[in-house]
């Protein structure tokens, strides 16, 4: 490097232009220095290493320390090869639970039972808490455990509409106190609700209906 | 579904036949069964239509606010064990500030529902409940 000019600053402008183009030489010939150049291949492990040199390896390198084969475990069993339909499943054994003999889903089936109830008949369900609820019977869902009824009474002038579900534990019985006058036509009669349709009170029906029951059944009371 | 402006029933001997609602208390939805009302008396029932005698004067008058209790409701509703119960109407009876009847007798059938909220006074009072 050339001496800078300490002593008189422009005494040498030359020296201070100098050093410049000497420093571009210098980078250009580094560029060409450190041309890239590739990295030395790594020279594999001989092979039929014979044992006693093996512990001259380092540790990473030995063969008790290489990589460990990858475990791996069978698929559990599919769940759906075991059971095709869970709901259906689950249906079923709560229609046991509820209803052993299948009475009660007999009553209800009105697509194949044909004494079963239907749309447009006077149904009279009494509860395990002992109050009873009347009414004409507008629509029957028909859902497996959650088949319901839906009544249409008529109490103290207003109209109470109550949907039942068939299999509840809570419905001690459900008897057929008049069948539909005519065929109904539609499995859905909430036309009822009209003003023109509505069958108003059944209360008297129903009232009637059991005092012939208790005459018949001669005297003991409440046979469920 | 029990909201501002829905006109219930009143179905005691208060006075009052037609009442609109002007505010839920104690819940931000609309009120159904069981739930505590203020209402403004919209229409009277005639005086001395019901019964005879000297203390039959109507308690309320048109314009009244009042505290209700909804008894029933048109709207469905559900019960613990999964059955629905719907009304032809929405009626509701007059109570005073502290939860009292104001009404000595009252003629129709009111919901269940009443029994798990503090109501029995009125459950006692009605003729049917479902």
């Amino acid at each position: 490097m050339a001496a800078l000019p300490t002593m008189r600053p422009l005494g040498c402008l030359r020296s201070l232009i100098r050093p410049q183009e000497l420093m571009q030489s210098q980078i250009t010939r580094r560029f060409i220095s450190t041309a890239y150049s590739k990295r030395p291949e790594r020279v594999p492990l001989p092979p039929n290493l014979p044992e006693q040199f093996l512990s001259q390896l380092p540790t990473r390198l030995q063969p008790q320390n290489g990589p460990k084969p990858v475990k791996v475990y069978p698929a559990p069993p599919s769940v759906r090869k075991v059971c095709k339909n869970p709901v259906e499943k689950v249906v079923e054994l709560q229609m046991a639970a509820h209803d052993p003999k299948g009475e009660r889903k007999a009553l209800f089936d009105y697509r194949r039972n044909p004494r079963s109830v239907k749309p447009g008949d006077i149904l009279r369900v009494t509860f395990k808490n002992g109050d009873p609820f009347n009414g004409v019977a507008l629509s029957i869902k028909l859902r497996g455990i959650d088949t319901s009824v839906l009544l249409r009474n008529e109490l103290t002038r207003v109209g109470v509409e109550m949907s039942v579900k068939v299999f509840s534990p809570n419905v001690q019985s459900v008897e057929i106190v008049q069948r539909a006058e005519r065929k109904v036509r539609r499995a859905r009669l909430y036309y009822m609700r009209s003003r023109k349709h509505d069958r108003r009170s059944v209360e008297n029906l129903v009232a009637s209906y059991m005092r012939q029951k208790r005459a018949f059944l001669g005297g003991s009371r409440r046979q469920n | 579904m029990i909201q501002l402006k829905t006109l219930l029933n009143c179905i005691d001997n208060s006075g009052a036949s037609v009442v609109e609602c002007v505010n839920v208390l104690k819940k931000k939805r609309p009120a159904t069964i069981g739930d505590r009302i203020v209402v403004v008396v919209q229409k009277q029932r005639a005086a001395g239509s019901e019964g005879s005698g000297t203390a039959l004067a109507n308690k309320v008058r048109r314009g009244d606010i009042r505290h209700a209790v909804v008894v029933r409701v048109k709207k469905e509703l559900q019960r613990p064990d999964g059955s629905l119960v719907r009304f032809g109407d929405n009626a509701c009876v007059l109570i005073n500030k502290a939860g009292d009847p104001i009404g000595t007798r009252m003629n129709g059938v009111v919901g269940q529902e009443l029994r798990g909220k503090q109501w029995s006074k009125i459950l006692s009072l009605a003729p049917v409940h479902v």
